[in-house]
């Protein structure tokens, strides 16, 4: 029960962070007016998707999705998940690279981003060699004072709320469906994670939904905080309009300047379990590839966080930040469609041969 | 006299102690033999003469002493250095009698280490029988098991395991039994136990939580957890150690539930602001005086004023200075001790402010810390936290609040990453009986 619980907590975690970035300045880039239909829509997608992933992997009770993929074939598991690695290798590199522009710019500003980036690396790769257990044990902490943090952050700003600035509230029109964009809001999920836990000891699909309602709401959160501030003429101007949103509170009976400290404070705790999880998804999957003696996980996740790392170390600013993030957004959103869509009907066909079989 | 007897002279000729009494019965010599430093010989003596008077024979004599009769020579070696009183008749017969022993242990007392508020005073003592009759007292129920061994190289030693069967999985106990069995080197010191719990060099935190309250043994074995007791050690071990037990005592619950709830924020409150407060010092001084409010800022600035120490050597400076007082107090004697607080306090609190070399804020920073770090329960724990003080300190010196953060964090994954025996350290609802995670 407890490691379902730390689970939905890693769940939720690694959704906020990538909520806490981007998702917002695509959302603004996408409509303007009615967010909520964006993200509500974006919502029940992942649902969809979430649901058929589940159905897939409920077939393979004591399987992860990696067993399911060598069931299916040696080829099928290099063809796939090999360039997967690669993939979020790449995201690993550029949501550090994001992670450590916004922090710099709101702790750090003297200081070269290269040693955020040095920081931030050693302690996911730490993490991540310590393998899932201890992610899952620290994410219930982390869970908890982040979240506080997290409120605090909307509460307060929640002073400069002119709830005019958002609307009008209804969607004008249902084009941003067929925009490559809303594509690429799908590149923030991480539900792919949970098909590297065996669906035994897995969350059930109900409280998944649960935990997906939450991240939905903290979506909202993220959209709407820096647009009831600021309105949706400003606010697409912003690079991280959360940040922007936190930074134009002024609490006078508070010890601290600004309360940005909190937004930062929970983006580095976000973003640590984030690419923790995420290394240690590549280490599993580099494993159990390519098995051997000295094939270790620990050997994989420090050599690809290294290689991650120079990538990220060659990404000289923001405009280039942004740009190779939508590209491995764009490529994540790929595999995450794919993947669960490949173990879905794996299932149904491999089924309908055994009922064929049968008859 | 008996070659037995003249054997035994041979055997222990360096010991000085070692004393051969002989007296009468029935005309014949018997020879009573053992350490005088062990044993109470003019008592035994005279129990014996006690005994010699009411036995018809020498041989019913040695049934009535001896609890062992006619055993060969090791085995009556060994009687002797484990303090036990050998019985030689003329005719080469022989008994291991349990004699007077000289009183070589303190008796019952209070602890020294934990001081109970409203609650039973009475603390382990040297003699591990006591120890495991003071938990037998209070857990008069046959689901109480005892396991005992004799483990070590030059000396065997004595180490007991206590469980209550049905509340620790049987599995578990397996492990346990298996490791203290394959104990070849001798056991000193708690450190030398832990090792056989999982390698973890260097960690700061043990695979074994030390009490010497029984009220706290109890209370622990009853939460699902095993204890060791080792000969010799005034500890219970208890088995695994949880993140818990830094936090709460079975004591903190003689007072009302909220009362108790209180004094558990306030540890936790402790171990936050002891790893915390000399880092965001650092931090707030050097690299991040801009995320304070202005007025703040100014007045943390103009205390540094004059200063000609960097912010992170002074801190440095104080934190190291006040661990060191702690660890002189700690070993001096009661009567020195109060003169290296007093000139201790002097020099940290006044000399070292008024020839600016700190600043005043520092000192009420390293204060709180001081206070703060004492809070939690156990020894051993309140110093593991004042260690982990310092990799923050650092890494907030470097990078400011970030480094803060995560250096905490830091400190969060690894305490989550440790496990004895498969059980996490950061657990917070151990069960015993349920699947361990």
């Amino acid at each position: 029960m407890t490691q379902r619980l730390q689970l939905g907590f890693v769940f939720i975690i690694i959704h906020m962070s990538f909520g806490y970035l981007l998702y917002p300045k695509l959302t603004y880039s996408l409509t303007k007016s009615g967010h909520w239909g964006i993200v509500l829509s974006y919502g029940l997608l992942q649902l969809i998707l979430i649901a058929i992933y589940k159905k897939g992997l409920n077939y393979f009770p004591q399987k992860d999705m990696i067993d399911i993929f060598l069931t299916m074939g040696r080829w099928a598991a290099f063809i796939f998940l090999v360039p997967y690695a690669i993939n979020l290798n790449a995201l690993i590199a550029m949501n550090i690279r994001a992670h450590a522009e916004d922090i710099i710019s709101i702790f750090l500003i003297r200081t070269p981003y290269w040693a955020v980036l040095v920081l931030l690396f050693l302690i996911s790769t730490y993490t991540a060699i310590k393998g899932l257990s201890t992610i899952l044990r620290a994410s219930a902490v982390f869970f908890f004072s982040i979240n506080l943090f997290v409120i605090f952050v909307i509460a307060s700003s929640s002073v400069n709320f002119q709830l005019q600035n958002a609307l009008p509230a209804w969607p004008l029109s249902l084009d941003f469906l067929w925009n490559v964009k809303f594509l690429y809001l799908m590149g923030f999920s991480a539900i792919l994670f949970l098909g590297f836990v065996p669906s035994e000891t897995n969350l059930k699909f109900g409280q998944l939904t649960a935990a997906w309602l939450y991240v939905l709401f903290f979506y909202l959160s993220a959209v709407y905080v820096p647009l009831f501030i600021f309105g949706q003429e400003t606010v697409t101007t912003f690079v991280f309009p959360m940040k922007e949103a936190a930074d134009s509170v002024d609490l006078s009976w508070f010890v601290f300047n600004r309360q940005t400290l909190f937004f930062g404070i929970s983006i580095i705790g976000f973003n640590l379990i984030l690419n923790a999880v995420k290394l240690w998804m590549i280490g599993q999957i580099m494993q159990r590839l390519f098995p051997g003696r000295r094939s270790k996980a620990s050997y994989w996740i420090l050599a690809f966080s290294f290689i991650s790392f120079l990538f990220a170390l060659c990404v000289p600013n923001k405009a280039w930040i942004e740009k190779l993030s939508l590209m491995s957004e764009g490529t994540n959103v790929f595999f995450t469609v794919i993947l669960p869509s490949i173990i879905f009907l794996y299932v149904v066909f491999s089924g309908r041969m055994r009922s064929y079989g049968e008859t | 006299m008996a070659n037995l007897v003249q054997e035994m002279k041979r055997t222990f000729a360096d010991h000085d102690d070692f004393l051969i009494l002989d007296t009468q019965f029935n005309g014949a010599a018997i020879y009573l033999i053992g350490f005088n430093t062990l044993i109470d010989f003019p008592k035994s003596n005279f129990y014996v003469r006690q005994m010699a008077e009411r036995s018809a024979s020498i041989e019913e004599l040695l049934q009535n002493l001896g609890e062992q009769l006619d055993v060969d020579a090791g085995e009556l070696k060994k009687a002797v250095l484990d303090g036990n009183l050998v019985v030689i008749s003329e005719n080469e017969r022989n008994a291991i009698m349990q004699p007077f022993p000289q009183s070589l242990r303190r008796n019952i007392d209070e602890p020294r280490n934990e001081s109970p508020i409203q609650g039973p005073l009475d603390a382990f003592g040297e003699d591990i029988d006591l120890n495991i009759g003071l938990i037998r007292k209070r857990l008069g129920t046959e689901l109480l098991c005892h396991c005992s061994y004799q483990v070590g190289e030059l000396v065997k030693q004595r180490i007991s395991m206590l469980y209550i069967r049905g509340k620790v999985q049987s599995a578990l106990i397996e492990k346990i039994d298996r490791q203290l069995k394959q104990i070849e080197r001798d056991i000193e010191t708690i450190d030398d136990l832990d090792k056989y719990f999982g390698h973890r060099k260097l960690s700061p935190v043990s695979h074994l939580f030390v009490t010497e309250v029984p009220f706290q043994a109890v209370h622990l074995l009853k939460k699902n957890r095993i204890v060791l007791l080792l000969e010799n050690q005034p500890f219970a071990l208890v088995f695994p150690h949880l993140i818990s037990d830094m936090l709460s005592t079975a004591n903190d619950r003689n007072h009302p539930l909220g009362l108790s709830i209180m004094i558990r924020t306030l540890r936790v409150m402790g171990v936050f602001i002891t790893l915390v407060l000399p880092a965001l010092y650092v931090a707030l001084t050097t690299v991040n005086p801009d995320v304070l409010k202005i007025d703040l800022a100014l007045f943390i600035a103009e205390s540094r004023e004059g200063i000609p120490l960097t912010p992170v050597l002074e801190t440095l400076t104080m934190t190291v200075l006040v661990d060191l007082i702690t660890e002189a107090i700690v070993r001096l004697p009661k009567s020195v001790g109060p003169t290296i607080t007093m000139v201790g306090g002097i020099v940290l609190g006044q000399a070292m402010v008024e020839a600016k070399l700190v600043s005043n804020l520092l000192v009420i920073v390293i204060t709180l810390m001081l206070i703060a770090s004492s809070v939690v329960v156990g020894v051993q724990n309140a110093l593991y936290i004042r260690s982990l003080k310092y990799p923050v300190f650092i890494l907030a010196s470097v990078f400011g609040i970030v480094g803060l953060i995560s250096g905490l964090a830091i400190i969060c994954i690894y305490l989550a990453s440790l496990t004895s025996l498969g059980i996490p350290y950061m657990t917070f609802r151990y069960k015993g009986k349920e699947d361990i995670r």
